[in-house]
């Protein structure tokens, strides 16, 4: 069956709630973007991420029935991609990261190397992400790459707000310790 | 002080203040460097966080809703049918105990109120009918009027309190066996909700 362009969200809900695949299919087209970056930062892995985000939008079609009409959909959505990503973090084997020491920021003369500078980047973000504990990163995660405000975080993770700013404030603090300087001194200057 | 703000960076960075903190926060950078320089780095960390693409290109969303049309069962977990009328029978046994009670109330209350009125001369003859008080009653009263004299007119209005109060038992008895029903049912309701929830829960 064909979706009309403009069919709000709620119809869609409303229609996958009913079974209609088709009509999930485009819920999960319009925040699959979102979902898979939050679970990948989550996880530190691609493949991992992937599966991850496949597993959560399963949980979220068995769970529509329980879904309550109105509330926002990315946000629970998030919430059990949050779930997902730490399930099958706990499932996949364990791999030892790499020592920041090996990922210390490449000298500011790279030049033509600017891709592989910008993939270095990416991997110690990543990986310093991937250092801090479970509760804190979730609400790191969800605060930098889902967009979410103090409020729907706390709500998403069923913690109080307190709480969410403990962590956030201790996620970056940690961050800003692991992270080469000279990367957080770059960015400034591009702000 | 500063100590004191650099508490709030982060949800200043977030734009979550507002009011009072957020002009103290404001106020403050203006005056301390070393906040403003921390200010500065949470916001190049935040940069750089959202700036870093993933390492690697994932699934195109068409293919990556392909894979998932193939995995998904065939109907979601226990999906709600319910009957023409939308929030089926069950709903009315709230409503209808609701209802009792609010007529019960209504009733006791506009008879206590009709009586005392009538017993005070306010609607006439009319309802000489109505009884207005047991003899214990007007033996009390009249024992007031002859210690108190002249102050008890004032008072005249209180003898006709315990109208309102003569009921009070019967009022709590019913309360509490439209009570009990309703929790009978409300039990009942929250077993059937959980039976229908088949599905996993999602934990926080």
């Amino acid at each position: 069956m064909a979706i009309p362009p403009a069919e709000s969200e709620t119809a869609l809900i409303e229609r996958a709630r009913n079974g209609d695949r088709s009509a999930y299919g485009e819920l999960v087209r319009q925040q699959h973007s979102g979902v898979i970056n939050v679970v990948y930062r989550m996880c530190g892995d691609t493949q991992l991420a992937e599966d991850a985000a496949q597993e959560a939008f399963i949980q979220a079609w068995l769970n529509l029935p329980s879904f309550r009409p109105g509330s926002s959909l990315r946000n629970w959505l998030y919430r059990i991609a949050v779930n997902a990503a730490l399930d099958s973090l706990r499932r996949a084997p364990k791999t030892p990261f790499v020592a920041f020491e090996t990922l210390s920021a490449p000298d500011g003369q790279a030049g033509p190397e600017a891709a592989l500078l910008q993939k270095e980047r990416s991997r110690s973000v990543q990986k310093a992400i991937s250092t801090l504990p479970e509760a804190s990163r979730a609400v790191l995660v969800l605060r930098e790459y889902g967009g979410l405000s103090y409020q729907e975080i706390s709500t998403a993770l069923d913690i109080p707000l307190g709480t969410v700013m403990s962590r956030l404030n201790y996620a970056r603090e940690r961050l800003k310790q692991i992270l080469a300087p000279e990367f957080i001194d770059m960015e400034i200057e591009h702000v | 002080m500063s100590e004191h703000i650099r508490s709030w960076l982060n949800a200043y960075l977030d734009g979550e203040l507002q009011g009072a903190r957020l002009d103290q926060v404001r106020n403050h950078l203006q005056n301390c460097s070393e906040c403003q320089r921390q200010l500065d780095q949470l916001r190049g960390l935040s940069g750089l966080l959202r700036g870093t693409a993933p390492l690697d290109e994932f699934l195109p969303a068409e293919r990556f809703v392909a894979n998932l049309t193939l995995r998904l069962p065939r109907q979601p977990a226990a999906p709600q049918t319910r009957k023409a009328g939308g929030l089926g029978w069950g709903w009315f046994v709230p409503l209808g105990l609701l209802a009792a009670w609010f007529f019960a109330q209504l009733t006791g209350r506009l008879t206590s109120l009709i009586t005392s009125l009538a017993s005070l001369g306010l609607l006439g003859d009319g309802l000489a009918w109505l009884p207005t008080g047991s003899a214990r009653q007007i033996a009390w009263f009249g024992w007031l009027l002859n210690s108190l004299g002249a102050w008890t007119e004032w008072l005249a209005p209180l003898n006709q309190a315990d109208l309102f109060l003569r009921g009070l038992t019967g009022q709590f008895f019913w309360q509490a066996v439209l009570g009990l029903i309703y929790l009978a049912w409300l039990a009942r309701w929250w077993l059937g909700s959980q039976n229908r929830q088949a599905a996993p829960v999602v934990n926080g």
